[in-house]
């Protein structure tokens, strides 16, 4: 069942467009990314989704809820992480958590959730006393703390060191393995492919693609290379590594170096080479297979770098 | 009702954590009691500005600072995504800024007249005079909450308000000895016709023109500071 269905999201602010017929649905339980470059209107689509802003065409439905005509019904069953927002800086850890419970008809208990976030020994420390990672937690918790169907994390990781964004991705694995669905706003590449089940890329307000990560991977027709070494190795043995392997489907070219062979091509051009070594009895050794990534989908999906 | 409540006393909380508010109550009873060997029992100044300090402190200062700073951390917008209206939260504030205002009235009032010797003015008279003025001295403070950008232009907008309205208001020096071109336009001003209401308040019964100064401003302001506030 679909939990959040967009259809045709349109919205410009003065000439400049920031939506361009945006549609995308997102399945139950599952973790979904929205992704792309800043300014690409991945913000602006999700608050629509929030009931936050109103587009100018296009319709969306959040569990079968219009968000503006039925916001309150609504935001008793989501949980949102704003990008920009903070809590007053003189607000205690356990403050926060108990207001924002009784924001909720059905909440959860609080206490629960701190323990469970990994903020206990932080509930009586002051908003403004907190590390980058714990209130990121604190946030997350917030999220949840109405006990949500769908929660909204909006550039979760950004500023956070890398041991902080590791450690934050663990607790998305967990909101999900709590059986809420998940909106994941990010243009981390590395984020959105250890997390999502499946991504909406967003360029210039358009969605250019939406699959899973590896279906995004999978789907740039590009060259990558793989190499390794032979190991029953004198030349004798392998007469012609170059002509056997340069024939197969994919493959545009072998070179070889010594007992050092690369072979580049396309698709899954790689099975081909590795069946073809068995049935030749050919060992090798030190496999490489260059993997590509999903920043290689996004330059050949927009022609860009994602960081630049 | 139990998020209002909730709500309420986190604000509560908030507030006491705030060292704008103790220098609320604290800078307007310092001057009273440095001045304070001036007071008799026919005194109708000092009392009166420092009321009007008090008040105009919180209008001018703590309200649209604090509010300010809720709308540039993201507060209300984060609201606005929970099942509770944001105008919940300027709702709690209003009420406790008042409270503290009342507070800080009473603080000196007690000071004034039970250990300063200052007589007694008619409560009903008083607490008349005190919602015209607050209501005055609020809705500049709501002007300047959504005008400035932040938290510190707030601040910024208050302290330089502050001060020509309290001379102009004749907190600074006595009325009658001020120029009387800058007098009669400190009459028009929010502080200088809350001051001079106060002032009657003590002398005898309150003219009519500062009371309808003060509620001129406190209306039209506030429908200003509505129009252009902003929840983002």
């Amino acid at each position: 069942m679909a939990i959040i269905e967009a259809e045709g999201l349109r919205k410009r602010y003065g000439d400049r467009v920031v939506l361009d017929r945006v549609s995308f649905s997102v399945e139950e339980g599952e973790v979904f990314g929205i992704l792309g470059p800043n300014g690409a209107g991945k913000t602006t689509a999700v608050e629509c989704v929030e009931g936050l802003r109103r587009q100018d065409s296009g319709s969306v439905r959040v569990l079968g809820l219009d968000p503006l005509r039925q916001g309150r019904r609504l935001r008793e069953h989501i949980g949102v992480q704003l990008q920009h927002t903070r809590l007053p800086e003189n607000i205690k850890v356990w403050e926060a958590l108990d207001l924002y419970a009784s924001f909720y008809e059905r909440a959860r208990d609080w206490r629960g959730l701190m323990e469970r976030w990994g903020l206990a020994d932080e509930r009586n420390v002051r908003f403004g006393k907190l590390s980058g990672g714990q209130c990121q937690r604190l946030f997350i918790a917030l999220a949840l703390v109405g006990d949500p169907k769908v929660a909204f994390l909006d550039e979760l990781t950004t500023g956070l060191d890398p041991q902080a964004r590791r450690a934050t991705w663990e607790l998305v694995k967990r909101v999900r393995a709590e059986g809420v669905t998940v909106v994941l706003v990010s243009h981390f590449m590395d984020e959105v492919e250890e997390l999502c089940d499946r991504v909406a890329v967003l360029d210039r307000g358009a969605v250019v693609a939406l699959d899973s990560p590896a279906g995004l991977v999978d789907g740039v027709d590009a060259e990558y290379r793989m190499s390794f070494r032979l190991l029953n190795g004198s030349d004798a043995s392998v007469p012609d590594a170059e002509g056997l392997l340069g024939r197969l489907d994919g493959v545009t070219s072998v070179s070889r170096d010594a007992d050092l062979v690369v072979v580049v091509g396309r698709g899954d051009f790689t099975s081909a080479v590795t069946a073809s070594l068995a049935r030749e009895r050919i060992l090798v050794g030190d496999l490489r297979i260059d993997k590509r990534t999903l920043d290689d989908a996004f330059i050949a999906l927009t022609g860009r770098s994602l960081q630049a | 009702m139990n998020t209002l409540a909730k709500l309420a006393t986190v604000e509560t909380k908030l507030l006491v954590r705030e060292p704008g508010a103790v220098f609320s109550l604290l800078i307007p009873l310092f001057i009273l009691v440095v001045f304070g060997g001036a007071i008799t029992e026919g005194d109708t100044v000092l009392l009166p500005m420092a009321v009007t300090m008090a008040i105009g402190l919180v209008g001018l200062y703590l309200l649209p600072t604090t509010l300010a700073t809720y709308r540039e951390r993201g507060v209300l917008r984060r609201l606005s995504v929970t099942p509770v209206r944001p105008g919940s939260l300027l709702a709690v504030q209003l009420l406790l800024q008042l409270v503290l205002t009342v507070l800080a009235v009473s603080l000196l009032l007690g000071v004034g007249i039970g250990v300063l010797g200052a007589r007694a003015p008619g409560a009903l008279v008083l607490a008349a005079v005190f919602l015209c003025g607050t209501g005055a001295m609020f809705s500049v403070g709501l002007l300047i909450a959504a005008l400035a950008s932040n938290g510190r232009s707030a601040n910024g907008f208050g302290v330089l308000l502050f001060f020509p309205l309290a001379y102009l208001g004749g907190l600074m020096q006595p009325a009658d000895r001020m120029p009387d071109i800058l007098a009669l336009v400190g009459g028009y001003t929010p502080m200088g016709a809350l001051r001079q209401s106060l002032h009657d308040v003590w002398s005898g019964v309150p003219a009519p023109l500062p009371l309808v100064v003060m509620a001129v401003y406190a209306v039209g302001l506030s429908l200003v500071a509505a129009r252009f506030f902003r929840w983002e």
